[in-house]
């Protein structure tokens, strides 16, 4: 019979079934401060110990702050939840990467460049970004303290199989340094909805992922939580191989694995889906958030809408519009290009790898960052921001005004000192604008990472394609 | 289970509305239920009584993976929420630590109950009685064995 690449991981890792709920079997499981101090506790109030130290990986990333790292962290709380993470690795025997390894970072940016993750395994984390993993053909499940707990006693996770759901993206993008991996899947999530893959494990496939970067890749299935899904995946190929090649973590008979791996992990040509959606990539813009979800997301080249044509005649749309443009003080008919703003981030496990911020910085290269704009660079780890500055990276970002920060999750989710103030206006590329994602009263417009660096420039936003970007 | 009805006509509430990021280094759970939805009302943790039920649109809890979510409603008082449809990650986390019930509603259902509305849920029958307006709705029946889950208190007390 054939089956999807999911169904393929999926049936592989059973170890028993019942009444339409599998267990499956954990290959990794990543863990950081936030989402595991209950998950801890749980195991020692029941005198349990974790079952596979060896396949259980720690790091600190949502509440580190991002400035100097010599100097203690003010804000007691999170020094609280970074010294108890490090208490519970001593105790149950895991690996830890801490605030002062090389290896810290974003645990999604981390389990990649360390090839933790590797294709066609199981991943989960307390953490709904999970689903980056995907991109290296590994089903990953963002998980709640519950089940981590579960799964640090017992490395298996009960699951309903989820539906399999089809993405092809087709076409060629006609400047691809300026659309990048961030406006298609903004645009796909536009189309879609924010609960368009509720249920389904997304599989996005077709001739634009193929020409994708991995990290590019990264970025695609990262979002695939803001449609709802449960998990993305991209079939491995060629260049997730030469990737992981050589990563501290990869397996010795390298060669036997990619063998292994380029013969099974991909959909039978037969392999039926149970839903399916075909995206055209070729003239797709440059995108820009200007709600206060990841769906509400339009063209640069267009206005921000009038919440009865974005309803279009559905009232409950159009109360929400109505709602999140109070919230983002936005006026209907305003030319995106003419929202002025007061912060940039770029940064986040959507886009704070190598690539976003070379790409970034070609942008930014010669340039000042507007004097009404205060501009943050934080990378992904400490391994991206030891390689940017081997590449000089961070001499161009600030040497136009940016702030060229230490790893971490920083500004995306405002539970750090990176915080917006109220009324403040970001461009971010990280992954939601939720209100109050980035600090209580802040307001987030979703963006790529060239079109963050355009926009600390110009002090507004600007279509980049306008921009000689190669 | 008898309660009032906290209504929210929106869709997509979010974990970061439900739960604001800055809380999540919060250990205590009662301290926790003080910034239930603070995001979105800040007067929720004056009005809410324990016993309360939260109606609300489309894709409840969409958003991060934080049981925080979950803590915050249950330990403010909140029993059920009651939702056009919920994102999975919340769902799955109410459920597991037996936090709240998610139940899921129709859209007459959702219409018809008002704001302060006294509601009795009655999960074994698949019914919710509105006593402020004398009228009775179906809810959508658990799935087999999430209702089990709900039974047996959470997923550490399930036995298979």
């Amino acid at each position: 019979m054939s089956k999807t690449l999911f169904e393929k991981i999926w049936d592989s890792h059973i170890v028993t079934e019942e009444n339409g709920r599998s267990l499956l079997y954990v290959d990794r499981h990543l863990v950081h401060e936030v989402t595991s101090p209950q998950a801890f506790e749980g195991l020692r109030l029941n005198g349990r110990k974790v079952r596979r130290t060896d396949l259980t990986f720690a790091t600190m990333d949502h509440n580190v702050p991002t400035s100097d790292r010599s100097l203690p962290i003010i804000d007691q709380t999170s020094s609280t939840q970074i010294k108890t993470l490090e208490k519970n690795c001593k105790e149950f025997g895991i690996t830890l990467f801490d605030i002062n390894s090389p290896n810290q970072g974003i645990v999604h940016v981390i389990g990649p460049e360390l090839g933790i993750t590797l294709p066609g395994t199981t991943i989960v984390c307390g953490d709904s970004h999970t689903s980056t993993h995907g991109a290296f053909g590994s089903l990953a499940f963002g998980i709640g303290t519950s089940d981590v707990e579960h799964v640090l006693a017992t490395q298996c996770i009960m699951m309903e199989k989820p539906k399999t759901f089809e993405i092809n993206i087709k076409g060629k993008r006609k400047n691809p340094h300026a659309v990048t991996a961030k406006d298609i899947i903004l645009s796909i999530i536009k189309k879609i909805g924010t609960a368009g893959g509720t249920g389904t494990v997304i599989e996005y496939r077709g001739d634009t992922i193929s020409e994708l970067t991995m990290e590019q890749r990264m970025t695609i299935c990262n979002m695939s939580i803001e449609a709802g899904a449960r998990a993305g995946l991209i079939a491995p190929d060629e260049k997730t191989f030469q990737y992981l090649r050589g990563r501290k973590y990869a397996p010795e008979n390298y060669d036997e694995y990619v063998n292994l791996w380029r013969e099974n992990l991909k959909s039978d040509s037969s392999a039926q889906f149970d839903k399916s959606f075909t995206f055209s990539a070729e003239n797709i813009a440059p995108q820009v958030s200007w709600g206060t979800n990841p769906a509400m997301t339009t063209d640069v080249t267009d206005i921000v809408p009038f919440p009865e044509e974005y309803g279009g005649g559905n009232t409950e749309e159009e109360k929400g519009a109505a709602k999140a443009l109070q919230y983002m003080d936005l006026k209907p008919g305003t030319a995106i290009t003419d929202i002025v703003i007061d912060r940039v981030f770029i940064g986040s496990c959507t886009n704070s790898r190598l690539e976003d911020l070379t790409e970034a910085a070609k942008v930014v290269k010669g340039k000042k960052v507007s004097a009404r704009v205060r501009a943050m660079v934080v990378p992904g780890s400490q391994l991206v921001k030891k390689n940017a500055e081997e590449l000089g990276l961070d001499k161009i970002f600030k040497d136009a005004g940016f702030e060229w920060r230490e790893s971490g999750c920083s500004m995306c989710l405002g539970m750090n000192p990176d915080i917006l103030a109220a009324g403040e206006r970001c461009a971010s590329t990280s992954n939601r604008n939720f209100e109050g994602r980035q600090g209580t009263g802040g307001r987030t417009h979703l963006v790529s990472p060239v079109m963050a660096a355009a926009a600390a420039i110009h002090g507004h936003f600007v279509d980049v394609r306008e921009l000689d970007l190669n | 289970m008898k309660g009032s009805v906290i209504k929210y006509e929106r869709d997509n509430i979010d974990t970061d509305v439900i739960l604001p990021g800055p809380y999540l280094k919060i250990h205590d759970y009662a301290e926790l239920a003080t910034h239930a939805m603070e995001g979105l009302d800040k007067d929720f943790h004056k009005r809410v009584k324990p016993g309360d039920f939260i109606v609300a649109g489309k894709n409840f809890g969409c958003g991060s993976s934080r049981e925080h979510a979950p803590i915050a409603l249950s330990y403010s008082g909140i029993k059920a929420v009651l939702a056009l449809s919920f994102a999975r990650i919340f769902y799955r986390n109410a459920v597991d630590g037996a936090f709240l019930l998610p139940i899921e509603i129709d859209e007459s259902a959702y219409k018809d109950i008002s704001d302060s509305d006294s509601l009795e849920v009655n999960i074994s029958a698949n019914e919710i009685k509105n006593l402020t307006k004398n009228k009775v709705y179906k809810m959508k029946p658990f799935p087999e064995l999430i209702g089990k889950i709900i039974e047996a208190g959470g997923l550490f007390n399930y036995k298979p």
